[in-house]
């Protein structure tokens, strides 16, 4: 059973790594929707997942990412990987201040904080004048689409890696102790502070390193495009499918929504918000917990 | 069980005139207390007296107003929970908290944690804690699916996990039977026999705290109104009017 994942694992990678030299345009641009999602929600799920931190606002880590990349390609005439490698460290160095700030809020405020930051930080960004401002920035040509996607792919196993080695570790057990009661972790001796600032930065390097990627692929940003809501929501969502706090929920969740998303938008353009809302409250009742806890405990009942 | 005598140890915990107010509300007034090298002490008290204020101050949750807290000659007002419980101090909570989506090996591992740099480690040691407290067969359930008595075992085995040289143990009794009550007592005279101090929070004066107490203080109303071994507690006429409402009225 396990050695029977661990080869589909390996060729699904392999399928993943091989698919631009043989895949058309469409089929390039679902790829790496996908792998941008399912990216995004491994990121969301180490602070709001492993440690219970519903954030709302992880999208402002995506844009300073987008942003950073954007100055330093467009003014500097960077190489855009290194650009946004720059720019997920950025991203990561800017959510130690504010993770040390926000995290004082819980539940319900700190997720309405977050959202209220991530405005914010918008604004700010785009004030500098080296962002363009509200009139946006073009960027370059740097790469083709397969390159972004290469990049994007890279930055996902990474974080599918990562939230593995999280979920075996010290680490991980300290972020789910205080998710279950920050209190009684303390007493039993976890820093839950520190636990939880390393959790938010690592939750803000992975959108940080990936929206560089995206703003190349889109050659202009204005702040809409990068600090977009839908990015933020429909990546929560996904990992709220899958299944909060689990290895593999984002992946799962992730997968199943953009190819679901996909094939209603192809099918039915005009009543494709209704037919995707209704399928997600509908896939939410039935799977309160989400479909990897579900599949969990069907195999534990046996 | 040896008849109690008075803690033989140095002063491991001090309070010294502790006070603390939520609002209006005098929680603790001029509290000191002063809990030997691995004696067992007994803070009794009404609900409402302050004790679990009492042990929130002492493990960090909670600043005090005013007064000291010492452990091991150092001051611990002000330090962070985390602190204070890797220095040796650990608790457990009145009403039972279990981190219920964790495995029992896992809540006991998270304590372990502090001694061990691997998780493999840590398990290793939570095993044997839970074994110790005989939860054995339910190590790798939900700590959730837990029955009350079971969830009362596990946050012992959780504290135990820290290697504390001091437990305050929150309302130990509370929702025991009788003959869990011997076992809880018979565990803390072991504990107390391997050096490890307890400070048991109980709200009623029962024979069995009698005899295994080296000492006892009385909490009324957030205030100290007797102190000293179960004898001199039994025979203080502030505690008997206070507390136990009239002469020989111990249960």
């Amino acid at each position: 059973m396990k050695i029977a994942l661990r080869i589909a694992a390996a060729l699904a990678i392999v399928v993943l790594v091989l698919a631009p030299l043989r895949a058309n345009g469409y089929v390039l641009n679902l790829l790496y929707t996908t792998v941008l999602y399912v990216a995004l929600a491994y990121g969301w799920n180490i602070i709001s997942g492993y440690a219970g931190y519903f954030s709302f606002g992880q999208i402002a880590f995506f844009g300073v990412g987008a942003y950073t990349t954007g100055m330093l390609v467009a003014n500097l005439h960077w190489q855009w990987t290194l650009a946004s490698l720059a720019g997920g460290v950025v991203a990561c160095t800017l959510a130690l201040p504010l993770g040390y700030i926000m995290l004082r809020l819980r539940g319900p405020f700190f997720a309405m904080g977050m959202f209220g930051m991530a405005q914010m930080v918008r604004v700010i960004v785009t004030a500098i004048p080296a962002t363009g401002s509200g009139a946006g920035l073009f960027l370059p040509p740097g790469s083709d689409l397969s390159g972004v996607y290469y990049w994007t792919l890279a930055i996902c196993l990474g974080a599918i890696a990562l939230t593995l080695w999280i979920d075996r570790s010290a680490f991980g057990l300290r972020l789910q102790a205080l998710r279950e009661d920050e209190q009684v972790a303390g007493t039993l001796g976890v820093d839950v502070t520190r636990a939880k600032i390393v959790a938010f930065a690592l939750s803000a390097l992975i959108p940080g390193l990936l929206g560089g990627g995206y703003a190349l692929s889109l050659t202009y940003i204005e702040p809409d495009a990068v600090f977009s809501s839908r990015l933020d929501l429909l990546s929560i969502v996904m990992a709220i499918l899958g299944g909060v706090g689990t290895a593999w929920g984002p992946l799962v969740g992730g997968v199943v929504l953009t190819q679901i998303s996909e094939a209603l938008w192809a099918r039915f353009p005009q009543i494709y918000l209704m037919l995707f809302g209704g399928l997600l409250v509908g896939l939410l009742l039935a799977l309160p917990r989400g479909i990897v806890p579900a599949i969990a405990a069907r195999f534990r009942a046996r | 069980m040896s008849s109690p005598s008075t803690g033989s140890g140095q002063a491991l915990l001090v309070v010294e005139d502790v006070s603390l107010a939520f609002g209006g509300v005098q929680a603790l007034r001029g509290v000191s207390l002063e809990v030997r090298e691995g004696e067992i002490f007994s803070l009794i008290g009404p609900n409402g007296a302050g004790k679990t204020t009492l042990f929130n101050v002492i493990s960090g949750v909670l600043r005090p107003d005013s007064g000291d807290v010492r452990f091991e000659g150092r001051s611990i007002v002000g330090r962070a929970p985390h602190h204070i419980a890797r220095m040796g101090i650990a608790r457990t909570y009145q009403v039972v908290r279990p981190f219920g989506r964790l495995s029992v090996v896992d809540n006991v591992a998270v304590g372990a944690l502090v001694h061990h740099r691997t998780i493999e480690g840590a398990r290793r040691d939570a095993r044997e804690i839970i074994a110790f407290v005989g939860l054995e067969p339910l190590a790798d359930r939900f700590a959730g699916d837990l029955t009350l008595t079971q969830r009362k075992r596990l946050e012992v085995a959780r504290a135990l996990a820290l290697r504390p040289k001091l437990l305050l143990l929150d309302e130990v009794m509370a929702g025991l039977t009788p003959s869990e009550m011997d076992g809880m007592a018979e565990f803390v005279v072991g504990l107390s026999a391997r050096g490890i101090a307890a400070v048991a929070g109980v709200e009623h004066v029962m024979r069995l705290i009698m005899r295994i107490s080296h000492r006892i203080v009385v909490l009324d109303a957030g205030k100290l109104i007797a102190q000293g071994d179960p004898q001199a507690i039994q025979n203080d006429p502030a505690v008997i009017e206070a507390y136990l409402g009239a002469p020989g009225g111990i249960a």
